[in-house]
This record gives C-alpha cells, structure tokens and sequence, in this order.
C-alpha cells in the first residue's frame, strides 16, 4: 500500500512538475514517504524553473583576515565567531585553531588553540545548539578535540578522544543528533596497513565521548559524511555515495545500529561530501555530492559536484552536475532559504549556484551526456545556475578550502591568505 | 654471498632544518643463487627492516612512506624460481616468485655508490609479485612481465596476490659490443601507492645505456639513464615526473673514483609529525607540487682488505644537493622544509663482504646480459669460478660485468 502511495505521488509530482514553469516552489502539497523510509517525508517534487543565463556576479568582498604562517583549512562560524583549522606545514605545522571575530568587516585574530601532537586540525564543527566545538585531528593518532564553547571566543577544552580506531588521523568529524542525542560522525583515514573507516561517537556526554559503531568503509577513502534528520550520507570515494538509516526511517536503526538504504557511484566516484538540501518549501529530493578529484595543492585542482535524485533512497539517481573549468570542487554550504549553494573550488575561489526547482528538468541543449557511463544528466553551468563568483583570481592567488554562510554573509577559508568575508550572492 | 654496509652519515641540512649525523647498517643482504639442470633459483634476503627502521639518511630520496630517507627495503626482496634453456639458437626462461619488473636499471645496491639516486622510484619496479618471459637471441633480449602494483608497505608485508596481472612491464636489451648494453623499457603500474586501490596509476618509461669492462685489476663503468613516470587518475595524466642520471666509475690497483649527477622530479606529500614520514596511502590522491632534485655525488673508496673469508672496502662518499621548484611548483618550498635549496651529504663507512661478489639485481634468466651464451657469438666465454659456472650452455663473462663480480677482482664493489 505505501509503496503503491509512493508511486501515485510521484505520478502527481511528475504530472504536475511538467505543467508548471517559473517557480520554485512544489505544485501541489503532494508527499513522499518512500516505502524504504517511511519516517521521511521527501515532499513535493520542485517544479522546474527558468533561469536565464547570465554572467555570474563577483560575490562583494568585505575583507581578510590573514595567517600566512600556517596554510588554512576548514571553517566553521556561529554568530561572530569563526573558528579556522590548519594544515600540515607551512613556516609552522597545522597544529592550530583560529579564532576571528567576524563582527566587522575585516575578520580579525582574537585567540587561538594549539592542539599538541598533531600536524593537521583538519575539520571543525560547532553543534547545531553552539555549546560544543570539535575539531578533527591527523596525524598520528587521530583524534577529536571536544570544547566548551560557552564563550566562544575562549573555548575550553573538555576531553580529546582517541582510540585504535581514529588512527591514524580522523580526516573529518561531522556532527548531527539523532532522537535528541548528538553525535560525531568521524571519517577516518587509512593508514598502517588498516583500511578507511566511519566511526560513529555518541556525543551525548561531551566530555565522555563513547565510541558506539565503526565499519570499514570507503574505497579507499571516506572523506566526509551529512547526518540530517537521522539519515546519514557517507562519501565512500569510488564506491560512491552511501545513504544510510540512522534512525530517521523508523525502522529501529540507530547510529548505534545503521541500516545501509542505498549506494549511487556517481560518475567519476571520488565521492568526498555530501549535502542534504531541503528547500524552503519542503522537497527534500535532491543530494549534492562533491567529487574531490586529482588536484596539485596551491596550483590545480578537479571534481564536480553531482546532484543527486533521492526519491527513491534505495536507488539514488544522478541527474544534473555542474563543473568549473580548471578547478575542482571541495566543501560545500548551502543557504537553503534561499536557494543557492556555496562551493569551495580551490584555484577557482567561491562558487555559488543557483538550486531552486527541479535541477532533473531541463531542455535537451542543457544536458550533457557522460561518455563512460552514457548518463544523460542536466549541467547546471548551461541552465544558467551559476550565479556568483568569490575570490578567484586575486593576487596573492588563492586555494579555497571551505565556506559557511551565515545570515546573509559568506566566509570562505584560503588556504594561503586565512580567511575572507564576503557578500552572499543576490 | 652476504654484505653489509655500517657507516655514518651527515646530512646538512636536512628535513629537520638542521644538519643531523646519524649511523647505520645499511644493506644487510644475503644472496644465494642455486640451479639443478634447466631449473634455477635466486634468493635475496634484505635485512634493513632490522637496521634502517626509521630510514636511512638520504636528501632528495622519497617512496614507501619516507621522504628524505631510504626506506628499508622487504626482507624478501628477490625469491624466484624459474627455468632456462637454449632450443635453436634461442635462450628462453621463465621465472616466477617475488623480485624485480624488467623494468629500468639496475637495483642501486649493485652500483658504485652507497647512496641510493632520487629516482629509485621512478627506475625500479622491485619486491612484486611477478611472472617473467625473457628470450634471448644474440645480442637481443626481450623480457615481458606480469606483476602486482602494489609496492610493500613493510619490510615484512607481502605483495597483494589478488592484483597480480593488474600490472606489466616490458624491456629489450640490445648488446652491441662487449661491456656496452642499451635498453629500453616501459611498465604500466596500477595504483602503487594505495594497496587496496584505486589510487593514481603509473605510466612509466626508461631508456638505459650502460657500460661495464673489467680486467683483472682495473674497470670502467658508465650508466647513463632517462626516467619518465606519469601519473595517472582514471586514465587522465595528472603529473610527469622525469630523471636524467649518468654516473661513472673507474678503478685501478682496488681503487674506485666515481662520480653521479642526477636531475630528477620528486611529487612532493604531506608529511606526519616526523618530518620523514608520509601517510600511506596518502589522504587522498593530490600531491604538493613537484620538486627538482639536482645531485652530484662523488665517492672514492680504498682496495678491499681481506681477512678470512670477510672482505671490507672503505669509502667516502660526498654530495652536493640542489632543490628548486619542478612543475608544478604546488606549495612545496625549500626554505620552509629545509631551510635551505642548497645542501651537502657526507657519509663514510666500509662494504663488508664474505663470500663471492654479488651480481645484478633485477635481470633474471636469459636476460641477464652478463650471461654469455655459448656459441652464440655475443661475448667471449670464458668459465671462471663463479657461483653460477654450472648452468648449462652458460658462463659469466669475465669481460662484462657489473662493477666486478669476480671474487679474486681488485675492483669488485
């Protein structure tokens, strides 16, 4: 019977989605709740929007906040507050958490951490209620750095987690809450002869971090993960993406005990991360997914980002890409009420694109047809979506890693210039 | 035979930023080569795991996890077995077992120089599991290989035997005069560098010419080598790393002159806490950038000294190194690494040797060109007391041979 709803709620979304033009917003207040998760509502298939195709803005840049004596990593920001990660070695090793006051214009370095023994703090997180910051570290062992962050200025560390498990380095640590309880999601490198791992840390007693699950996973890397409303996507490199149930199905699984729903190998796998877009009007239908290509760090990079149908989470379906010349893809940050996702692309600066609507839809001169797969999908670069350019193209040259945006304002971390605020794209 | 290398080296300055002194056995091998009618056996036991652990010194050097030092090399570094016979006019054997790809030149620890060259990685393809057809006829030979792409990540661990076949090389010899051999070869390598794979693939090429004349107490050798290893992610060339290497040696009355200039491409990692290390495999499948290596090395060393059975060579050896931006350039940076782009290595120490001189290492049957083949006009023959002398229709030319294998040689190395 649910899965007979399913299918008639598809054919009223599809029906309706190929009579409707010039909006974002769904149709009609159909639902779905796919048979294999009924405990999700995917809502409404977005209707298909036109946009016309137009040169993409140069997103305003408000100003820089500088640390050349350590190449930056990832980024995270609450409120005025940035927190930016480093890595490996530059003139001093990566061993350090900086802390910006992004209140004005011009970011400025207010405090650090120095996390003892590492090379890399590869990723930051600030949970979704800003009492914690965690931090990601490589090598050897890996870790993760929990801290108080009820001043968010002056962290306080509660306890590093470490086991044979995060070694030898945790590439990233997401964060997500599942029930009411939080939890790490932690990407773990390989490494000594041991294979890549998820492990899975319950967060619920910050300062006592307890290892609840771990599976060998990623071929050969698991780069990052996306845990939102108890499903959890896992980046798995050339096995694809992986969509797993952790609790928001209504099965009975738990981070404790996932239940894989569904894999898609997006073309060209080297899947690195995910995001989950629920848009402003309820569809919860399409996955972005970054592919981390070939790269030469400070000089190349490659990958696109692949959209990905989750109608049917048992069987995800690419259906739309988009690509950058010369450059690749790495973390993404979406502002969802608006539409438009931001994409670190490295050598190419700031990306934002334009996701509204139904991004399967599109004429026959906007698709592109993959010659190894002979997958016809939708490239977002000839729909016109892409709608914003940061920081490419700057002297010094520029290698971003990471972006957030946060009400109305974008910061993105350069590797070789620290971090930059800049206006969202209109 | 066995042999063994302690000395002490000094590099200045080196991943440290500063000059450090350090002292090793290095090359603790055993060889031991056996044959029974058309049937041979070649073993080769390399003891660095128990004595370079943490590497040995080795400015510009890099591959299986270390960078600025050797990494120690598989306890198991040759063991084949393998048949060899001559039908109409033709020698032909096959080998199976663990060793070297018919790829590129000779294993550095059969050459003049203790320190190993930076381009070891882009001229070797050793310690596979591998499956080699080679023919000989005349002063031709041709070898095709199949093997596994991993390369160990241990002294101890074996190679991956479900990926043998993922990868092969091929290389023709030609001998066109006594002592002189010209050879060419290239190999496909699947993901060297991620044992589980898929990580970036190696497209490699090598051209060799090499030259090696003995007499009973004097010997000249010269190698000169092109190395060429692209990179490659899902069929798409991503990097090219290339080496130009000549080195040259001569000796008389036992003592050996030798000198090497190198300019070889080393992909710059990311590196752990211990600045000569790199995490294997890497975090994904980027690299740095490209350093340029520019190496000139010189080394003298002093008449082998006998007592009993144990034979010992003294030597010093110096080199001036030079590092600069390849291309890409990437982040790498040699004033943040080293803090320096000019750097010096000074080692000195003793061969140790009991037992017959070592041959080469990485030509097996038919195609190691220091077989002459009898009445097959190539070389001279000319049966000395070697361990190999009771192969059939064989011999070692005494005339043409790898920096002297002859046990009563003054210039064997």
């Amino acid at each position: 019977m649910r899965i007979l709803f399913a299918s008639l709620a598809a054919l009223a979304s599809a029906t309706t989605m190929a009579c409707s033009k010039d909006s974002g917003g769904p149709v009609t207040p159909v639902t779905l709740t796919p048979a294999s998760c009924t405990g999700i509502n995917l809502g409404a298939r977005p209707a298909p929007i036109a946009v016309p195709t137009t040169t993409p803005t140069v997103l305003h840049l408000f100003g820089n906040g500088s640390d050349t004596s350590r190449y930056t990593a990832e980024i995270a920001v609450r409120g005025t507050t940035a927190y930016t990660t480093t890595w490996q070695v530059r003139r001093v090793q990566g061993n350090k958490v900086n802390i910006w006051d992004v209140s004005g214009n011009v970011p400025l370095l207010v405090d650090s951490l120095i996390i003892p023994g590492v090379i890399t703090t590869s990723d930051v997180q600030v949970s979704d209620d800003g009492k914690l910051l965690v931090v990601a570290t490589e090598f050897t062992p890996g870790s993760i750095a929990i801290y108080d962050i009820a001043d968010p200025r002056h962290p306080q560390l509660l306890t590093r987690f470490s086991n044979a498990q995060t070694a030898p380095g945790v590439h990233t640590a997401k964060l997500g809450r599942v029930n009411g309880k939080l939890y790490g999601f932690l990407g773990v490198d390989p490494g000594g002869g041991a294979l890549a791992r998820l492990v899975i840390v319950d967060l619920s007693t910050p300062s006592d971090p307890r290892q609840v699950f771990v599976k060998v996973a990623g071929r050969p890397y698991v780069h990052d993960t996306y845990a939102r409303d108890g499903l959890l996507f896992v980046g798995l490199w050339d096995d694809g993406v992986d969509v797993w149930d952790i609790g928001g199905c209504g099965t009975g699984a738990s981070p404790e005990n996932p239940r894989v729903l569904g894999n898609l190998k997006t073309v060209g796998g080297e899947v690195h991360n995910i995001w989950w877009y629920h848009d402003p009007n309820g569809s919860k239908r399409f996955a972005f997914v970054g592919q981390e290509g070939f790269g030469s760090i400070g000089t190349s990079s490659s990958g696109d980002i692949h959209v990905v149908d989750i109608s049917d989470p048992t069987q995800p379906k690419e259906v739309a890409f988009f690509n950058v010349p010369g450059a690749g893809t790495h973390n993404f940050s979406v502002d969802e009420a608006n539409g438009v996702l931001y994409a670190a692309y490295y050598n190419g600066g700031v990306r934002a694109i334009d996701i509204r609507g139904d991004l399967a839809s599109c004429p026959g001169n906007q698709r592109n047809v993959d010659p190894a797969t002979n997958l016809s999908r939708c490239d977002l670069r000839l729909m016109g979506r892409e709608i914003g350019v940061g920081v490419a193209g700057l002297n010094p040259s520029i290698y971003v890693w990471g972006v957030q945006y946060v009400n109305g304002t974008l910061y993105a971390s350069d590797m070789f210039n620290g971090i930059w605020k800049l206006g969202a794209a209109k | 035979m066995a042999q063994a290398i302690p000395l002490v080296t000094r590099a200045d300055p080196t991943a440290t930023r500063s000059a450090l002194s350090e002292g090793y056995l290095s090359q603790p091998i055993v060889m031991a080569h056996a044959s029974y009618n058309a049937l041979r056996a070649v073993g080769t036991l390399d003891l660095e795991g128990l004595t370079l652990d943490r590497g040995e010194l080795s400015t510009g050097g890099y591959g299986e996890g270390y960078v600025d030092r050797r990494h120690p090399h598989a306890y198991v570094h040759e063991l084949l077995v393998g048949a060899q016979a001559t039908r109409a006019g033709f020698d032909g054997s096959v080998f199976v077992g663990r060793g070297f790809a018919p790829f590129g030149s000779d294993d550095p620890m059969m050459r003049p120089f203790e320190k190993f060259p930076v381009n070891h990685h882009l001229a070797q393809v050793l310690e596979r599991a591998v499956g080699i057809v080679a023919l000989r006829r005349g002063p031709l030979i041709g070898e095709f290989g199949l093997f596994n792409g991993d390369e160990p990540l241990t002294p101890t661990s074996s190679p991956n035997l479900r990926r043998f076949g993922d990868s092969w090389s091929a290389r023709v010899t030609a001998l066109p005069t006594s002592g002189l051999e010209v050879s060419g070869s290239f190999a496909r390598v699947a993901s060297p560098e991620v044992r589980v794979g898929p990580g970036l693939d190696q497209h490699k090429a090598s051209v060799v010419a090499r030259f090696s004349r003995e007499t009973s107490n004097a010997w000249r050798y010269a190698l000169l080598e092109y190395a060429r290893t692209g990179d490659h992610n899902k069929g798409t060339l991503t990097t090219t790393l290339s080496s130009m290497l000549g080195e040259a040696a001569y000796c008389r009355t036992g003592v050996i002159v030798a000198g090497r200039l190198e300019r070889t491409d080393r992909p710059e990692e990311e590196q752990l806490l211990d600045p000569f290390h790199t995490p294997r495999p890497s975090t994904d499948l980027s690299n740095l950038g490209v350093s340029r290596w520019t190496v000139l090395t010189g080394s003298i060393s002093a008449p082998r000294a006998h007592v009993g059975f144990v034979s010992g060579r003294p030597f010093v050896e110096v080199a001036r190194i030079a590092v600069g931006a390849g291309t890409p350039a990437g982040i790498f940076n040699p004033e943040f690494r080293y803090g320096a782009s000019r750097m010096w290595m000074l080692s000195a120490g003793i061969r140790l040797r009991a037992g017959p001189a070592h041959t080469r290492m990485g030509r097996y049957g038919s195609a190691d060109s220091d077989m002459s083949m009898e009445g097959m006009g190539t070389h001279s023959p000319k049966p000395e007391s070697d361990m190999m002398t009771n192969m059939p229709g064989m011999s070692r030319d005494q005339t043409a041979r790898s920096g002297g294998s002859s046990a009563t040689s003054k210039c064997t190395i």
